[in-house]
């Protein structure tokens, strides 16, 4: 666990870098649930083993400043057709990144703002188009391109979805990251008559 | 009010102007370029997270893998019927060298004792799985006899062993010592089968003959009905009837009662090649499963009470073996050549529908014969290719996934390197 001052309302690189890696555990649990990638039953092996590995390393990255955006894509098993993409854009501070100096904002207030979003995430499934057929999914980081690829990533294609509905989640910020949340999916079939 | 509809029609669309892939292209081309640079104008690069830093010796990256498991969970789930996962791979398999690769045979045979005897060229072979020791029964001396047919007696403690020149032996094998030499058959015995105390063979000569083994004369009846070979015999669970397969494409049921007259139950006909894989179905009264030859290649599900078929499959392939799964309801065949498909392959089909759930096989040449161990949880496939392999693919009703995932290959065991007793 990250440490983070015992004044509750400072917040420094390292310890928005763990709330920022925790709250895309969550985030990713919550939609891999949420739109029922996978059966309940399997679902504790998935966080389990997956994504524990993939948030240390995003970890690195938000402390780097080097993480620019964090892509959760879900396929089509049997024709790997990008049906939906969750996307996280990150903004980082670079004067904090740079000069290690520290920010000011409560734990609670950001708190609230990570509960919306994840609201806004379980509420998606109103919207967003049935996943009928079995899915795969695929996560993707975008980063500067100074940073060595590590040895459980690949470089990848964006994996785009062609002209995408999207919409628009709340963001949250440490003052440190910001973080906005946008999800775009494939039109539905029959909306185009 | 229909939500989905309101929101859609209010969100603004991408109106759709062109549906050329030419638009696509260049339309994805436009986002690639306009996605190369971040909204702050700094240019970044994708990379897709693939799996652990532990995954050492597999190739097989652990996300990839597990990815791949919850998936065909999931496909699982999804489907109607209920699939279930055979296993990749063989739990085990042994050398077999000197098999001979004659179809007519069947070779081999597992008792309730969990010894598996397999007779490979002129050698007749024990093996125990409980502690996988060998142990060479018998050997045949002189080059033109071989056993054809082994088979243990239902409570093992007999094995009855047909040559090539028509001899029957019996051996008891905790002392390893031939008992009895049973007369009668003038040409190779094909077939053996046990109800109780009779041992019924099934010759070249084209007769069966049924033996008393208790008996000082033992022979009880002979029925001289097939036109050619008997390479296919199987005693009901009950031991009241017996099924026959022949060479000339016929099968044949008799009632235990009625043998001495040679008058059988029902006469037949629908394969068109060599009747040799037969089986009779465990939880259904007087259901048989017959399996045919290269010409032939159809298993067919027979209600022994009317002698009518009830159902019909084309595999396409050479039949040699057919086993029930005691466990779940369904049924196994074993291959040999085809020109389509199927070639050296085991195929599990589900039983009534008799579609097919899966198939299994990595022998590099034809399946002789095939056997289901006592427990019905293992079936091993004899193949030309001078192997055994042993398949766990019967497994129990509760079986979870973990039960049934890829199998580690556990090692060679020679049957050449073996230890007399």
């Amino acid at each position: 666990m990250a440490s983070r001052t015992v004044a509750k309302d400072i917040i420094t690189l390292r310890g928005s870098a763990a709330i920022v890696s925790e709250f895309f555990g969550y985030a990713a649990n919550s939609i891999l649930y949420n739109r029922g990638v996978y059966p309940e039953e399997s679902f504790a092996k998935v966080k389990k083993y997956g994504l524990p590995m993939l948030l240390t390393q995003d970890e690195e990255w938000l402390e780097a400043g080097k993480l620019q955006r964090v892509v959760m894509v879900i396929m089509s098993k049997a024709t790997k057709e990008v049906l939906e993409r969750w996307n996280f854009s990150i903004e980082t501070d670079s004067d904090v990144v740079e000069k290690g100096v520290s920010r000011e904002k409560s734990d609670r207030e950001i708190m609230r703002e990570i509960q919306a979003i994840m609201r806004q995430i379980a509420s998606s499934i109103t919207y967003l188009p049935c996943l009928d057929e079995p899915c795969v999914f695929d996560v993707l980081a975008y980063t500067d391109t100074d940073v060595p690829v590590p040895f459980t990533w690949i470089e990848s294609d964006p994996k785009l979805i062609a002209n995408p509905q999207m919409v628009k989640l709340h963001s949250f910020d440490t003052k440190i990251h910001k973080v906005d949340t946008l999800v775009s999916y494939k039109n539905d079939e029959w909306d185009e008559q | 009010m229909d939500l989905d509809k309101a929101h859609t029609l209010l969100t603004s669309k991408t109106p759709q102007f062109n549906t050329s892939s030419n638009f696509n292209q260049a339309y994805r081309q436009k986002l690639i370029e306009n996605l190369s640079l971040d909204s702050q104008g700094r240019p970044f690069k994708i990379m897709v997270f693939r799996g652990s830093p532990k995954s050492s010796r597999k190739s097989i990256r652990f996300v990839d893998e597990l990815r791949q498991e919850v998936a065909a969970i999931f496909e699982k789930d999804c489907k109607q019927t209920p699939y279930r996962c055979i296993p990749k791979g063989e739990k085990r398999v042994l050398d077999a060298p000197r098999l001979r690769n004659d179809y007519y045979s069947n070779i081999m045979s597992w008792g309730m004792n969990n010894m598996l005897a397999v007779a490979l060229g002129h050698e007749l072979y024990l093996w125990n799985s409980e502690d996988q020791a060998v142990h060479k029964l018998l050997q045949v001396r002189g080059g033109n006899d071989w056993p054809t047919s082994v088979t243990w007696s239902e409570d093992a403690r007999t094995l009855a062993v047909g040559y090539m020149c028509s001899n029957l032996q019996l051996w008891d094998v905790e002392s390893s010592k031939l008992i009895r030499s049973l007369q009668g058959h003038s040409g190779r015995i094909a077939s053996t089968a046990w109800n109780g105390h009779i041992l019924t063979s099934g010759s070249r000569d084209k007769s069966i003959i049924n033996h008393d083994v208790r008996a000082a004369n033992s022979l009880a009846s002979c029925i001289k009905r097939h036109a050619d070979e008997v390479c296919g015999l199987k005693w009901s669970t009950e031991g009241n009837r017996l099924a026959s397969g022949g060479n000339e494409n016929l099968l044949y049921i008799w009632e235990a009662s009625k043998m001495s007259s040679s008058k059988f139950l029902h006469r037949l006909s629908d394969h068109c090649a060599a009747v040799k894989a037969l089986a009779w179905c465990p939880y259904q009264n007087n259901v048989l499963a017959s399996g045919g030859g290269l010409s032939d290649g159809c298993i067919k599900i027979w209600n022994t009470e009317k002698g009518i078929c009830i159902n019909n499959i084309e595999t396409k392939a050479q039949i040699c073996g057919l086993e029930w799964n005691r466990h779940h309801k369904e049924i196994l065949s074993g291959h040999g050549y085809s020109i389509r498909e199927n070639q050296n392959k085991l195929c599990l089909w589900r039983y009534p529908s008799m579609t097919k759930v899966g198939e299994l096989g990595n022998h590099k040449s034809r399946i002789i014969n095939l056997c289901q161990s006592p427990d019905g949880i293992t079936v091993i496939s004899a193949g030309a290719d001078e192997t055994l392999r042993f398949w766990d693919v019967f497994g129990p009703p509760t079986a979870g996934a973990g039960n049934s995932m890829v199998s580690d290959l556990q090692g060679l065991l020679s049957f050449r390197t073996s230890l007399l007793r």
